[in-house]
């Protein structure tokens, strides 16, 4: 079952390439961890403190990657790595597990030297309304689609859930709201960003980039913290809520970092 | 319709016939017959995907075939594959009511009572997360194996069940149809496992009122009435600007499957903490502290047909389902508090709420005779 659930965890759509035109490649690892606040981000059982000193805790966090290409150092050019994934760290309950990373990988990216990385947040237009009946085993869009959202005829992007202890009490369920469950969507939410690193890739040699996302950083914004003390920031699905949708999408950039 | 009779009668005389030793296990008969006699080429069968639903995983080494899912169907209806000829996959999971049955939890082998409700059974090729309540089955070719040997359902075992099939006067030939096996011996559970998943990937519904209007563009004003439209702001969370939020879609929706296809607490167990729940359905899977008294969220299609409701068939109606969410359930560690929590949703709400589940409701499967009992 633990297997089973990996292999959906990390589902993954590699880019296509020929490998008759690609000359000699290399396995490139994308590696991904989720923090709170600089700590290994555990769910259920494990409790933070929010920048306003009130207890929080997290049920969910998952998110779509997808476009994501390697930049080459010359010119304009740029090697996909991978078309469609999906990540979720909500299996991790144990220390061990939030320590280990998600990874995804193309075992057959072009060698050469690249300047940097993009990746996209989301799941893109181009593919947010294609026919899932025709979507081919194994691509993520398909393996979950239980993510998709039909009241926004949209894939949600981004999910982030657990327990705000908004009446201050030290303990969760027993004030009138105090669950949060915040679900960004469709194209207008959107997100990309580029990291730039110097990347060279050598033929048999595999590469590997980490990424952090501190999902505490997904709530803050020029030092001030989303304020989970209103009904109103608790969730994301009324179409009135896009502007904190947005707030959170844009902070996901910020929170999501490579380290070097 | 005569063949079935046939194959129903000749599997009631091989149960007599067949003789068991003191662990209940039967005498293989040696009986090696040849079938390769008997013409093979079975016919691939195209699945038609409804608007909607998404695509479905069918696994390279069990493609569907005219053949397999008619044996498939063949083996859903016969009580050949139980102890005592009595219990068949139908008995738990009854066409009319979505491929369920009407019990809290479902009755096995001389009356015996299992653990939870059946699950319906409709779409359920499309689910990838997992299968039963709690998981435990990565796909139908494996959860088909399961129910025979479970002592409150069919407590059979399958050494049995290969020696009954390989011995019947008319499964041998249709095995030979759907898989080319060329001799009895060939017939085994995983043959059988295959030919009950290949049926069960063609139980599709998509023709409710839900469907129609969200799928297949159909755009009657007159299709829902404002109750249901009221009642659909409130499953989706898209009352803007109001506290109607049901949150249901939250764990309910996902291309058209009406399913997350996840596990979650929804607080129906009042306990003390996680290790206290009476039934640990995932826990149990994983050993997983934090997955403790979760279930699948399952498929509302249907919803209405389905009753009792949850895993344990606690609740009778959907009336008391309403309340139980409206209430905010009981809270533990591992509780989907961002959508299980108080609901203030009025009289008003909820009665629209239960109207718009009515949607969900496709009874046009009924009469496809290629989902019917071939017995009768």
């Amino acid at each position: 079952m633990r297997k089973f659930l990996l292999f959906l965890v990390l589902g993954l759509w590699v880019a296509s390439c020929k490998d008759d035109d690609i000359g000699p490649t290399t396995t490139v690892n994308l590696n991904f961890k989720a923090t709170y606040d600089g700590r290994p981000l555990v769910f259920t059982d494990s409790v933070y403190v929010y920048p306003d000193g009130h207890l929080i805790k997290f049920d969910r966090l998952n998110f779509f990657i997808s476009d994501i290409a390697l930049l080459e150092a010359q010119g304009s050019g740029e090697a996909g790595l991978i078309d469609i994934g999906f990540l979720n760290f909500s299996d991790n309950s144990t220390l061990p597990e939030a320590e280990t990373p998600l990874v995804v990988s193309n075992n057959k990216v072009p060698v050469g030297q690249y300047k940097g990385i993009r990746i996209g947040i989301g799941v893109p237009a181009s593919l947010n309304r294609s026919s899932s009946t025709t979507l081919p085993t194994g691509n993520p869009l398909r393996d979950n689609a239980g993510e998709f959202w039909s009241d926004w005829d949209s894939y949600i992007f981004l999910k982030s859930e657990g327990k705000f202890d908004a009446d201050g009490s030290g303990q969760f369920g027993d004030g009138p709201k105090e669950g949060f469950g915040h679900h960004p969507g469709t194209d207008e939410v959107y997100r990309s960003i580029t990291f730039t690193h110097p990347i060279v890739l050598e033929e048999g040699k595999p590469f590997d980039l980490n990424f952090v996302l501190d999902i505490l950083k997904l709530y803050v914004k020029d030092g001030v913290a989303l304020d989970l003390t209103k009904p109103e920031n608790l969730d994301t699905q009324s179409p009135s809520d896009l502007e904190l949708a947005k707030f959170l999408m844009n902070n996901l950039l910020q929170a999501l970092a490579l380290e070097k | 319709m005569k063949k079935a009779f046939i194959a129903a009668f000749l599997s009631m005389i091989l149960i007599n016939a067949c003789k068991k030793d003191d662990n209940g296990k039967m005498e293989p008969i040696e009986d090696n017959t040849d079938l390769t006699g008997i013409p093979c080429g079975p016919s691939p069968h195209d699945l038609v995907i409804p608007a909607g639903l998404p695509s479905m995983n069918i696994p390279a080494d069990n493609p569907l075939t005219d053949e397999g899912i008619e044996l498939g169907r063949f083996l859903f209806y016969d009580p050949i594959l139980s102890v005592d000829s009595t219990i068949s996959c139908a008995s738990c999971h009854q066409l009319k009511y979505s491929f369920t049955d009407l019990n809290t939890k479902s009755i096995g082998i001389n009356g015996l009572q299992g653990p939870r409700s059946s699950m319906p059974l409709l779409n359920v090729g499309f689910f990838n997360l997992g299968l039963f309540w709690d998981g435990r089955s990565p796909n139908l070719e494996d959860q088909a194996l399961h129910p025979v040997e479970n002592p409150l359902e069919m407590a059979e075992i399958w050494d049995n069940v290969e020696v009954k099939l390989q011995n019947h006067p008319a499964y041998p030939k249709m095995f030979r149809e759907a898989f080319c096996i060329n001799n009895t011996s060939e017939i085994t559970r995983d043959l059988a496992a295959k030919a009950l998943a290949q049926f069960e990937r063609t139980l599709i519904s998509a023709n409710s009122r839900f469907d129609q209007k969200i799928y297949q563009g159909n755009n009657n004003p007159f299709l829902w009435s404002d109750a249901e439209v009221d009642g659909y702001l409130i499953y989706f969370d898209d009352a803007t600007g109001s506290e109607k939020l049901g949150h249901c879609a939250h764990c309910h929706d996902g291309k058209g499957l009406l399913s997350s296809e996840r596990y979650e607490n929804n607080g129906i167990e009042a306990v003390a903490s996680l290790d206290d729940f009476p039934d640990k359905g995932l826990g149990a899977v994983t050993g997983k502290r934090s997955d403790n008294g979760k279930f699948k969220a399952p498929s509302l299609r249907n919803i209405a047909l389905t009753a009792p409701y949850m895993h344990d068939g606690r609740f009778a109606t959907l009336e008391e389902v309403i309340d139980h969410y409206n209430s905010g359930g009981h809270y533990a560690d591992n509780l989907l508090l961002a959508s299980i929590q108080p609901l203030h949703l009025t009289e008003t709400d909820k009665a629209n709420l239960l109207a718009f589940l009515q949607t969900f409701t496709d009874t046009s499967y009924y009469s496809n005779p290629a989902f019917q009992n071939p017995f009768q």
